[in-house]
């Protein structure tokens, strides 16, 4: 366990880079601190709760920013599949512990790390793991304890910072040109539906469901021609 | 807090465990299903709708901002200086009168 924890300490410098300036984002747009440091470590995700954050600042609708947030963590599916071998044979406890302190970090850490040393297993998971959830929910805690007491910044462009960050996000999970049809289809449908006069949250419902009726269109294409 | 903020916590946290503990016990028959692509399209999707819904009607401005942002995002793929880059172009967009 101690190895794990002690391998991660680079990216939980990262991490907690993130975690800071998400505190702040979302103290500037109401939540107390505790509030924040509660969600850190009850949720465990960072792109999807800034994503909540966002939507919940804008629409104050719960079930829409909630389920926008968590649809972001839909690739856990995979990423949590990926354990079942490092998991095999813990109790339940532990095994349900384990996926809620699992982060991209310390997963992808942990798979490499086994790749070269089949020894490694759920207490390394397990000890990078608790590194990663404790500085995420100390720093974003922290940037929140800062954002508060700062006076509101939205006129210093602080609200441009959640497009910036989604950009970033959206740079992070470009595949590669299979996506390019499909981002503009979703890029475009929103647009349009924003300037139709609807919700922007139902906006991102619709372009996000075109852009996937659009990757469904290049997916046949490809297996055609192959 | 009020209890919209505190059903947002509960609700995501809920909504976000639920997803670990589906990918735990069925997240090996799912990856082999055939509708196992909309796993690796539907975040990506949504960030994209994201960053169209926050540009949509805005200023020139921020759209400028949001090429900077953009530009700096392709040459890092750095979240933190995506976003204090992106911030700055947009507060000295604003504070040149752009």
């Amino acid at each position: 366990m101690k190895h794990g924890a002690i391998a991660i300490l680079p990216l939980a410098a990262g991490a907690a880079l993130y975690g800071f300036a998400f505190g702040l984002l979302a103290a500037q747009v109401g939540f107390p601190w505790w509030g924040v440091g509660l969600m850190s470590a009850a949720v465990h995700a960072g792109s999807s709760q800034i994503v909540a954050v966002e939507q919940f600042a804008n629409t104050s609708a719960v079930l829409g920013a909630a389920l926008a947030g968590a649809a972001l963590n839909l690739r856990y599916i995979g990423i949590i599949a990926s354990l079942s071998e490092v998991l095999q044979g813990l109790p339940l406890r532990v095994r349900l512990f384990a996926i809620h302190i699992t982060g991209d970090e310390n997963w992808a850490l942990t798979m490499s790390e086994r790749a070269k040393a089949p020894a490694i297993g759920a207490s390394f998971l397990i000890g990078s793991g608790l590194v990663m959830i404790s500085v995420w929910t100390m720093s974003t805690t922290a940037g929140a304890i800062v954002g508060a007491v700062l006076p509101d910044l939205e006129k210093f462009g602080l609200g441009f910072a959640f497009t910036a960050a989604f950009i970033a996000m959206a740079r992070g999970l470009w595949r590669g040109r299979p996506n390019a049809l499909p981002w503009l289809v979703a890029f475009g449908a929103t647009i349009a539906v924003v300037l139709l006069g609807l919700p922007k949250a139902f906006a991102i419902v619709a372009g996000t469901l075109c852009g996937l009726l659009a990757s469904y269109a290049v997916r046949r294409h490809r297996s055609a021609v192959a | 807090m009020t209890s919209p903020y505190w059903a947002l916590i509960l609700v995501l946290a809920f909504a976000a465990f639920s997803i670990r503990v589906v990918g735990l016990f069925a997240g090996d028959s799912i990856r082999a299903s055939r509708y196992a692509w909309m796993l690796d399209d539907v975040p990506g999707l949504i960030v994209v709708s994201l960053v169209a819904a926050s540009l949509a009607g805005q200023s020139f401005q921020t759209w400028v901002a949001a090429v900077v942002a953009l530009s700096v995002a392709l040459s890092t793929n750095h979240v933190i200086a995506t976003m204090a880059i992106g911030v700055l172009a947009y507060a000295g967009l604003a504070w040149i009168g752009f």
